[in-house]
């Protein structure tokens, strides 16, 4: 599985398929950052949920990098199960590295502050932390959108772009403050409400919200390991 | 490996594709399927190889270790000829040393630092030939190997499939240009608008291939025991066909009396 990943990951880099979310990224970091500087827990939340989109985008290309054949090759070679895994398990390499560039871009911008004395904001340490949190959160549920929206799953081109864009806005709309359904999105908006509130958020509620992606991200996947299943 | 009434269709309106197939591959036997273009041979060599599933019935007993090569090798990879095979080498858990034998053994040394979309289509052809062989098959299902190959390379066809039934290992090979000829102990399956059949029994091979003039096979009668309430019906044949046609013959019960070319038919019609 880790060698199909590898291979995989290194298809995708050689493709030159990487450039163009690489320009998106850049451009939405230096946006988020060229501004102001904030604390880094808030910065930090508002960058992830920017960055979701991109990271949903980033999973479709790698799993649609290969022609249908290669894939149904390496199904044979290491089994069904085996084989979706291994896509996905690059795609959340790449992403993590989308997200460690995400975790540096504010240091060249000066994008982050310390604390306010007397604020009662979380100090830098645990704002970096709370950062490091946000970018997983929204990883897990831009793996499964992009998973969703790949071609061994929707088939024709299309579809599969309709349904990362469609996923994309809905996670945004469906996230905002009094949405009638939040719990049909990944938690993105509501990780970055809870970390842009000047206060450190609470155990309970950084549970809540972990809890939700997981749960989401496994739902999501499960959908996608069934329609993987009738599809070759 | 047992085919058990299996059914597929692409799409869930679609018509389909293959109907209630049920058929056995022995271990160490070769089955060559045969039947005309989009009869279903890909579709049943895929739910072999289990890179589609039956929407209907089961293949059971499939061997853990399954080479599968594609009509067409997919060539729009960015690698060299060497790196996809070292890396397709360590996605089935060998070394990447793994692949050098076959490349050896395939001709591919002097395309081994070639891009896989610079690849000839013959040469492309190999590279998807060496991939399904770098673990040694349990069953190698071959979908139509000779397409693109050069006269030097197509006895190797013949040469692997040997040695993989002689390992124990099972083959399944689709052919539509009557290059079966290779193959003389090969089980023919027959495949027409998705209904599979197995000739009755192994049929003599080569026949297609045969030249003017020789005699019949051992075991084939001869038109002088043609009984009296029989008649003889004179069919032509595409050159291409006519191992297709004779299978299909004997499976409607009838008998073959023998293949010539039409040099050999002297006679003009009367």
């Amino acid at each position: 599985m880790i060698a199909l990943a590898r291979m995989r990951t290194a298809g995708f880099l050689r493709s030159g398929r990487a450039l163009a979310p690489l320009v998106a990224v850049l451009v939405v970091l230096s946006v988020l950052h060229g501004g102001a500087a904030s604390p880094p827990a808030s910065a930090y939340g508002y960058s992830a949920a920017a960055l979701f989109a991109v990271l949903a985008w980033i999973t479709k290309l790698v799993l649609d990098t290969e022609p249908d054949v290669q894939r149904r090759l390496a199904r044979v070679a290491v089994g069904g199960l085996r084989e979706a895994a291994a896509g996905l398990l690059a795609a959340a390499v790449l992403g993590l590295g989308v997200c460690l560039l995400a975790m540096l871009a504010p240091i060249p911008f000066g994008g982050i502050r310390s604390p306010l004395p007397g604020s009662g904001e979380p100090s830098t340490a645990v704002g970096v932390l709370l950062g490091v949190l946000a970018h997983l959160l929204a990883l897990l549920g831009a793996l499964a959108l992009g998973a969703l929206s790949g071609r061994a799953v929707t088939r024709r081109v299309l579809p599969g772009v309709a349904v990362l864009v469609t996923g994309s806005v809905l996670t945004v709309v469906l996230g905002l403050r009094g949405s009638i359904a939040p719990w049909l999105a990944p938690p993105v908006m509501a990780t970055a409400r809870a970390l842009s509130e000047g206060t450190a958020p609470a155990a309970g509620v950084l549970l809540g919200l972990a809890g939700w992606a997981l749960l989401w991200c496994a739902a999501a996947l499960a959908l996608y390991a069934r329609l993987r299943r009738g599809r070759s | 490996m047992r085919f058990e009434g299996v059914w597929f269709r692409y799409a869930r309106r679609a018509p389909w594709a293959l109907r209630g197939a049920e058929a056995t591959v022995e271990a160490g036997r070769t089955v060559v399927v045969l039947g005309p273009n989009g009869a279903g041979k890909s579709t049943l060599l895929q739910l072999a190889a289990g890179v589609l599933r039956p929407v209907r019935g089961a293949v059971r007993d499939r061997p853990a270790v399954v080479g599968w090569v594609p009509e067409r090798f997919p060539a729009a990879q960015p690698f060299t000829a060497i790196g996809y095979l070292r890396a397709m080498a360590q996605v089935r858990g060998l070394p990447p040393a793994a692949a050098d034998p076959w490349v050896e053994r395939l001709g591919l040394a002097p395309h081994a630092g070639t891009a896989l979309t610079d690849l000839s289509k013959g040469t492309a052809q190999k590279v998807g030939l060496a991939q399904a062989l770098l673990a040694p098959p349990g069953l190698l299902v071959l979908d139509e190997p000779w397409e693109g190959l050069d006269a030097a390379s197509r006895t190797l066809v013949p040469e692997i499939v040997a040695e993989v039934t002689g390992g124990g290992g099972a083959v399944l090979v689709s052919d539509h240009r009557g290059e079966i000829a290779g193959l003389p102990d090969a089980e023919h399956w027959l495949l027409t608008d998705g209904e599979l059949r197995q000739a009755p029994e192994p049929c003599p091979s080569a026949t297609a291939g045969r030249a003017a003039g020789e005699p019949p096979r051992a075991g084939e009668r001869t038109a002088g025991e043609v009984a009296a309430d029989d008649v003889v019906v004179e069919v032509v044949v595409r050159r291409h066909e006519a191992d297709a046609a004779v299978v299909r013959l004997r499976a409607s019960g009838h008998r073959v009396l023998g293949v010539r070319e039409r040099s050999a038919t002297a006679e003009e019609p009367r």
